[in-house]
């Protein structure tokens, strides 16, 4: 710590040290790589009034001019910092002049040099900023007679600059990254002291008194318990529910209703939708094709639980962003990363652009920076986004700060993960494949061995396979083969043979599957399960048959269309039969096909090219299907450059001759050994349960174009500083880190150089629950407070920087921040604190004066009326008419039928049946569409998947209007309403009461009563609930 | 909607940066004459200096349009066979293409130079080389003004098209049309202010985030109409055969006012009670509109042949042809001109759908012939017809029309038939209120590969820039506050193209 104490100007130097000095410093202007070794961060934090103020400078090596050096870090840099490098900064230096460096002030500017060393008179520095009305600085008050003194006696002094010390522009505190402070709890008057009933209802009346407004009368129980209802679990209370309420004369009767709706499963539905809405989850990648995902809804379903089990906040940052390092064993470590990957993805960029390509780097690009503000408008509130193309306008981010941010989610793509939700089966699962990886080396080695004893032959012939192999493009000719009738049951035998004209010595026989994409299935399609090969004279295979192969006993595993080579040891043959005796699954039915028979004779000729084809039948469907294609020499993957399969299958049996030579029986016993072994192995992993799978942030490893990470091993990737974001324009690399907000902890992460990808994130997790980071706390207390009162304290949710908006209530912020931060960081305890005040029990009518004096309600002299979002009125809907499905959690509802889905899938939701009971659960579970959102919700402003939504914008439009009068889901449950009420005793008058009070929670009065059943009699039951449920007071909540 | 909106001008304890929050962000006055709802504030009043504050509620300056039709090919339509004639292309056909630089293709199918299937001639009084495929649009050429010097950013379609309709590559932005919604306001009373005509066979890349709100407040995005199907705008009425009559919904909808009516007496100082009632007032003016303004079989035969209504053909089979892709282009041509009469601001027609096999859009990896020839040709009847269409009524002296795709095509072959995408360079038009006509601006170079100078390309920026700019609009003051930055449609670029502007 350094006090301020020097020279006859400590008074105004008091006043800027007050003022942030240098927010931070970057090496050599941001530019450069920040070279970690040989630098050292200092931070000097004198306090001054009790504030703290962080000075941190980078130094490369020790000064040795000291006194001097002190005058320019104490009293000079203030000054520049404050007032000058604002626009005088390098990258964008007004005039020319970058006066955040040594080496720009000694070049000058425009202007010429900016001084003389020695020679303030002479300096263009002094005299722009001095005088009666100096030119500079441009915006705002002349620098201080103080201030010009500290320059002038600076640059007489020799203007001591200390190496490679760079300064970045203070913008001065800002309320929200300065320590969250304890403040006391007002003292009101007696008579507020009365009505307030918590700490919140007297911060709230002591503001409210300072601007001469007062509280409202509490509202009656029956708006209260309506409020609480919709507040807290998302639904409305049944008539019962509210004469019981109503009719509880227990002094505790609002907070035990409180706890019965904090513990309801419903309120974890209703708060994790809230949190969806700003970590914008969907269930579709969006962008061009929107392909769904189908195993997102793990993450959902742990927010949902996160909430119900009061999930301390700390613990809820760190299982998202890096519960798979933090909490490796457990169900919510893993299902929880589903935060890193709920935002958008451009599947498109990623699966058919390479990493290579600008156009695949662009779109890796945005896509880590959406993880990134994801992460940081979510928990700290802040846009670091803004700092993609250039520092930070308006707030201490700069690009380097950014981009070290990307630089902890650069090992990540969005990806399926497997996971083992049993800690037990998990570490069972780890030691198997450790097992496996043993047993795999072990066989490579033996492997080695065999081949060093049998030579150069051996190398050789697999040097000739693995080209062949290589430039095998795989073809399909319009002939696919030959194909049997189609069978019901798969134990019927079916038969081709060749004629080969006469009699020959037959050596080997290859046969080859057939390759068709019907019903996904491709290669080895029509391969039968069991079969034998045989060799006669006789055509009809009675007498004399040479058994070649037999594979009747046991299912073979269908080769695909890998050539088979078959020995044939026995007298010449004219004929050549393959016998299918079980077919192979077609769709729900069974067949027999074969690309190709191939019968090799003496100089390795194919004998049965062209020859005549029988069968048992054929399905004969030209040109794709018909017995002549079983010897036509085509089939899928046939190199068109050599007879290369013909050779292939000859030059594997070679291959084989020579490795069996060369094994020695002790190496052979070893192998199988440790084949048996490797069998054994996989027997247990095969026998262990299932694995869960969650869409998530994670390594993925993948074939083709978007490979991910894990064919590097999870390597993260090198993230440069973009300059103006452009991945064409790479600057230095930056290590992982995040932005200096806290007190004495650096922005770059210390970690080994060897470090996992998963360290990363754990480092960002804990800056990000760290106790003393300001941002985080105030963020979410804000935001909870938000959803309550339908204005958050500082009414820009994801924005606490200097373009958000400052809170009206900063003391009561910081109070409920200390105690929900310090007090277990229980949501719940926050929602007691807050809905059993007074200040959330006031009535929400109006009053005249107050409006005058404050129109938008910021003080909270009223409770301000809610209307019911999208969520919330669908999900109503369905309970009033009877309707809602309770069923909790697992894969979202479909409301919409999937056309094309193969490409780009048409998400048709005027197709769905409004009455499927599938889609009556709550709108929680509602399966999210990017592109295509669901229309009715949309117009009822539901979150846009594809933003981060802080705020729901709330509207009243026509559309609305006509949705709710008419949309198929209104019109069936209004009927289906009326069918409830139908059954319940009672006259017409009766039900249309009873449907008024499901909705409105009361009864109506007479004049409604009379013009609603007048109504009910002439249009029915169900044109009256419909009417019902357009009403204002259905969709508002007092 | 904001009906708290005069409230917090009357109470006014606020900073003026925070009362710019509350009235919606970081707007300009003339944003806010839009929220205030007053077509007369601005629009009409093209004399009033500029922009006077908050409570101005006035353009930037005159306005020479006040309506936009926006006119997107999906898929990516090349310049090379319809609007940017190469005669090198014609000349080098077949021979490998070189253009000197290594060439970054979205598919790597680098074949050689290939001239476009379809012979070019001039046109009009400026005499513009258009395709044959393209020749209806030959009458109009000296109304319009064209762009070849187009840049994007990316071959990848989804963020090509967010770039074209938002300004941003990113999902979460305003449409072009939401923009000028929420900046000029409504013209009419019982009709959207910004309609959208989807491609009839589905959405292009994105769907409906092309036109969605965004962080605008959402009754700004585009309204999705469907000429000539059983409902073209979803919910406008309640379903057929159900216990909902003509009657009980007349009757039900003045329940609904009476008691919310009742409702709103009881509760005062809350201005959203009152815009709910009037919500449905303004439905059942919908109702009486819409239809109305989609009818079209009203309309004579000499309008329906502009527009080219008048092929005969009712069964158009299952290939791509002309006859269809002219109907139902022209159709959506048609009903924007009625919708345009009738106050709707901005129309927004879509041409082609997304990457469905086979082709029904404009991404031509395959064969250019099959799939540009005929969507073009549909395409320039309809277009043609609403040019001369809104020229004969004296609308189009106020009307902007503008052509733009995601990006163009390459000039070499891919495959034998197809071209790859072209995000280095492509075509826009323009035609109608405030534009040049008959010009050319922005040539690209010998083969239509990149613009002619390279250091002058043409963004999407500079388009709605000057599309802003006529409607009276400074782009760089129209904002709005989201997550700390005052977001506009041209992000931070955007220079108005004064070469076009008449």
């Amino acid at each position: 710590m350094h006090a301020v104490e020097d020279v006859e100007t400590s008074r105004e130097l008091g006043s800027f040290m007050n003022d942030r000095v240098v927010r931070k410093a970057i090496a050599d202007s941001g530019r450069q790589p920040f070279k970690r070794a040989t630098s050292r961060l200092n931070f000097i934090a004198p306090t001054v009034n009790g504030r703290f103020v962080l000075l941190c400078l980078l130094s490369l090596a020790p000064s040795t001019a000291r006194g001097e050096d002190e005058l320019f870090r104490k009293h000079v840099a203030p000054i520049l910092a404050t007032r000058c490098v604002g626009c005088h900064h390098a990258g964008d230096a007004k005039g020319d002049l970058d006066l955040t460096r040594q080496v720009g002030l000694i070049a000058g500017g425009e202007s010429g040099p900016a001084i003389v060393v020695g020679e303030p008179s002479e300096s263009v520095l002094l005299d722009m900023v001095a005088g009666d009305d100096p030119e500079m600085p441009k915006n705002g008050d002349p620098l201080t007679a103080k201030q010009v003194a500290v320059l002038r006696k600076w640059i007489q002094m020799g203007a001591t600059w200390p190496d490679d010390l760079t300064l970045v522009e203070d913008k001065g505190p800002w309320w929200s990254t300065e320590p969250i402070a304890n403040p006391p709890v007002p003292s009101v008057s007696p008579a507020d002291e009365t009505w307030a009933r918590t700490p919140v209802d007297r911060f709230i009346v002591h503001k409210l008194r300072e601007h001469g407004l007062a509280p409202s009368a509490e509202a009656d129980r029956r708006t209260l318990i309506r409020r609480l209802y919709f507040d807290l679990i998302g639904l409305p209370p049944e008539p019962a529910q509210i004469d019981a309420f109503i009719a509880d004369s227990s002094p505790d009767a609002y907070e035990r209703l409180v706890d019965r709706l904090l513990a309801s499963a419903h309120y974890g539905e209703r708060w994790a939708r809230h949190w969806l809405d700003v970590v914008h989850y969907g269930d579709t990648h969006g962008y061009d094709k929107d392909k769904p995902r189908p195993n997102a809804w793990p993450y959902r379903d742990y927010v949902v639980r996160a909430f119900n089990a009061d999930k301390p906040y700390g613990r809820f940052i760190r299982e998202q962003l890096a519960g798979d390092v933090l909490y490796p064993e457990t169900r919510d470590g893993i299902e929880a990363t589903g935060f890193i990957s709920a935002g958008p993805w451009d599947f498109i960029g990623h699966a058919e652009v390479p990493e290579t390509k600008i156009d695949g780097q662009i779109a890796r690009n945005l896509d880590r920076d959406d993880m990134v503000s994801t992460t940081m408008n979510t928990f700290v509130s802040m846009t670091v986004q803004c700092a993609r193309c250039h520092d930070h306008k308006f707030d201490p981010v700069s690009q380097e700060d950014y981009y070290s941010l990307q630089a902890v989610f650069s090992a990540l793509d969005r990806a399926d993960r497997r996971y083992d939700p049993d800690a037990r089966i998990a570490a069972e699962r780890a030691r198997l494949n450790t097992d496996r990886q043993k047993l795999t080396a072990k066989l490579e080695a033996i492997d080695t061995r065999i081949h060093q004893r049998a030579g150069s032959e051996l190398t050789e012939i697999e040097q000739r396979i693995a080209a062949l192999e290589q430039d095998k493009p795989k073809q399909q000719s319009a002939a696919f083969g030959y194909h049997s009738n189609i069978e019901a049951r798969d134990d019927v035998e079916k038969w081709v043979q060749v004629d080969l004209g006469k009699s020959l010595p037959i050596e080997n026989i290859i046969v080859v599957g057939c390759y068709d994409n019907f019903n996904s299935i491709g290669a080895g399609f029509g391969f039968p399960r069991r079969f034998k090969i045989e060799a006669s004279d006789d055509p009809r295979f009675e007498q004399k048959v040479t058994l070649v192969a037999d594979h009747t006993q046991d299912d073979m595993p269908n080769p695909g269309v890998e050539p088979l080579l078959f020995d044939v040891d026995g007298p010449r043959s004219r004929y050549v039969r393959v016998t299918a005796t079980r077919l192979a699954t077609r769709q729900n039915d069974y067949i027999f096909a074969l690309a190709e028979l191939k019968v090799i004779v003496p100089d390795t000729v194919n004998a049965a090219i062209g020859a005549h084809v029988t069968s048992l039948d054929s399905i004969e469907a030209p040109s794709r299907w018909q017995r002549k294609n079983l010897v036509d020499g085509k089939f899928y993957g046939k190199s068109t450059a050599s007879s290369g399969a013909d050779n292939l299958a000859l030059l594997r049996r070679r291959q084989q001759e020579l490795i069996d030579q060369a094994t020695l029986p002790a190496t052979k016993d070893e192998q199988q050994r440790a084949q048996e072994l490797l069998a054994g192995n996989s027997n247990s992993i095969a026998k262990l349960p299932a694995q869960e799978v969650v869409y998530t942030g994670t390594v993925h490893t993948g074939a083709g174009t978007f490979r991910g990470t894990g064919h590097d091993g999870g390597k993260p990737r090198v993230i440069h500083v973009l300059e103006r974001g452009d991945v064409r324009t790479p600057g230095a690399v930056v290590q992982p880190g995040t932005v200096a907000v806290i007190d004495g902890v650096e922005a770059r992460f210390a970690l080994p150089d060897d470090h996992a990808e998963g360290r990363r994130r754990a480092a960002l997790a804990e800056w990000l629950a760290h106790k003393k980071n300001p941002l985080t706390w105030r963020s979410i207390v804000n935001r909870v407070w938000q959803y309550h009162f339908g204005r958050g304290i500082v009414d820009s949710p994801n924005d606490f920087g200097r373009m958000g908006l400052l809170p009206t209530h900063p003391e009561l912020l910081d109070w409920l921040v200390a105690e929900f931060r310090d007090g277990g960081q229980s949501m719940k305890a926050l929602h007691r604190l807050i809905v059993t005040s007074s200040v959330y029990r006031q009535t929400s009518a109006g009053n005249d004066r107050a409006a005058e004096t404050d129109g938008d309600n910021l003080y909270l002299w009223r409770m301000r009326r809610r209307q019911l979002d999208a969520e919330s009125l669908r999900d109503s809907v369905l309970l009033i008419s009877g309707r809602l499905n309770h069923q909790m959690h697992g894969p979202g509802f479909q409301d919409f039928v999937i056309d094309k889905p193969e490409h780009s899938p048409h998400y048709e939701y005027h197709r769905h049946d409004p009455d499927d009971p599938r889609s009556h659960r709550r709108s929680i579970y509602r399966f999210l569409v990017r592109s295509q959102p669901q229309p009715f919700m949309e117009t009822l402003d539901c979150a846009d998947p594809s933003q981060s939504v802080a705020k729901r914008s709330q509207t009243l439009t026509a559309l609305q209007s006509l949705a709710l009068l008419n949309n198929r889901f209104m019109v069936r449950m209004s009927e289906h309403m009326a069918q409830r009420d139908a059954a319940d005793p009672g006259d017409l008058s009766a039900k249309v009461a009873r449907a008024f009070a499901r909705t409105t929670g009361r009864s109506p009065t007479a004049d409604e009563q009379l013009a609603l059943t007048a109504y009910a009699r002439e249009f029915g039951l169900a044109n009256t609930c419909r009417v019902i449920l357009n009403l204002n007071e259905f969709v508002f909540v007092d | 909607m904001q009906p708290q909106l005069s409230e917090a001008v009357r109470s006014c304890p606020l900073s003026r940066r925070e009362w710019l929050w509350q009235s919606g962000g970081g707007l300009g006055g003339i944003a806010l004459a839009g929220l205030l709802g007053g077509e007369n504030l601005q629009a009409e009043d093209e004399t009033l200096p500029s922009s006077t504050g908050p409570t101005g509620g006035v353009l930037h300056h005159p306005a020479k349009a006040k309506r936009v039709v926006q006119l997107f090919m999906s898929g990516g339509a090349s310049h090379v066979d319809t609007f940017d004639y190469k005669p090198e292309l014609i000349k080098q056909n077949g021979q490998a293409w070189d253009p000197g630089e290594s060439v970054e293709l979205f598919q790597n199918g680098h074949g050689e130079t290939m001239a476009s299937p379809w012979k070019w001639r001039p046109f009009g009084e400026c005499g513009k080389y258009l395709s044959e495929t393209v020749a209806p649009l030959g009458e109009c050429v000296d109304e319009m003004a064209f762009i070849h010097s187009m840049v994007g950013k990316t071959g990848v379609h989804s963020q090509a098209t967010y770039l074209q309709a938002t300004g941003f590559q990113l999902p979460g932005f305003p449409g072009m049309g939401t923009w000028v919604s929420y900046g000029l306001g409504s013209m009419n009373e019982n009709l959207p202010t910004f309609v959208v005509l989807p491609d009839r066979r589905g959405y292009a890349s994105n769907g409906p985030r092309n036109w969605g709100p965004g962080f605008l407040p959402a009754e700004h995005q585009g309204t999705i109409i469907r000429p000539g199907t059983e409902n073209p705008i979803a919910d406008l009425f309640a379903p057929h055969d159900t216990y909902i009559s003509r009657q009980s919904d007349a009757r039900g909808l003045e329940l609904i006012r009476q008691l919310n009516r009742r409702h709103e007496q009881r509760r005062p100082g809350d201005g959203r009670l009152d815009a709910r009632i009037r919500s449905y007032e303004l439905a059942a003016k919908m109702q009486l509109a819409a239809p109305e303004a989609l009818d079209i079989s009203g309309e004579p035969k000499h309008i329906l042949e502009m527009y080219g209504l008048n092929h005969g053909v009712s069964d158009f089979g299952s290939e791509i042809n002309a006859s269809e892709e002219t109907e139902y282009f022209g159709q959506k041509c048609l009903v924007a001109r009625r919708l345009l009469e009738r106050g709707v601001r901005f129309v927004q027609i879509w041409s082609g759908n997304d990457n469905r096999h086979p082709r029904r859009n404009w991404d031509s990896h395959e064969n250019i012939e099959r799939d540009h020839g005929p969507l073009a040709l549909g395409m320039s009847h309809g277009a043609a017809g609403l040019i001369r269409d809104l020229k004969q009524r004296g609308m189009l002296d106020d009307t902007l029309v503008l052509w733009t795709t995601e990006f163009g095509r390459m000039p070499c072959s891919q495959g034998s038939k197809g071209r790859d995408h072209n995000p280095f360079g492509f075509t826009n038009w323009l035609a109608g209120g405030g534009i040049r006509a008959g010009v050319t601006f922005g040539e690209s170079d010998e083969w239509g590969y990149k613009p002619a100078d390279r250091d002058k390309p043409t963004y999407v920026y500079d388009v709605h820039a000057t599309i802003l700019h006529l409607l009276g609009i400074d782009h760089e003051r129209l904002t709005f506050r989201s997550d700390g930055i005052d977001r506009r449609l041209t992000d931070v670029h955007g220079h108005v193209i004064q070469e076009i502007l008449a």
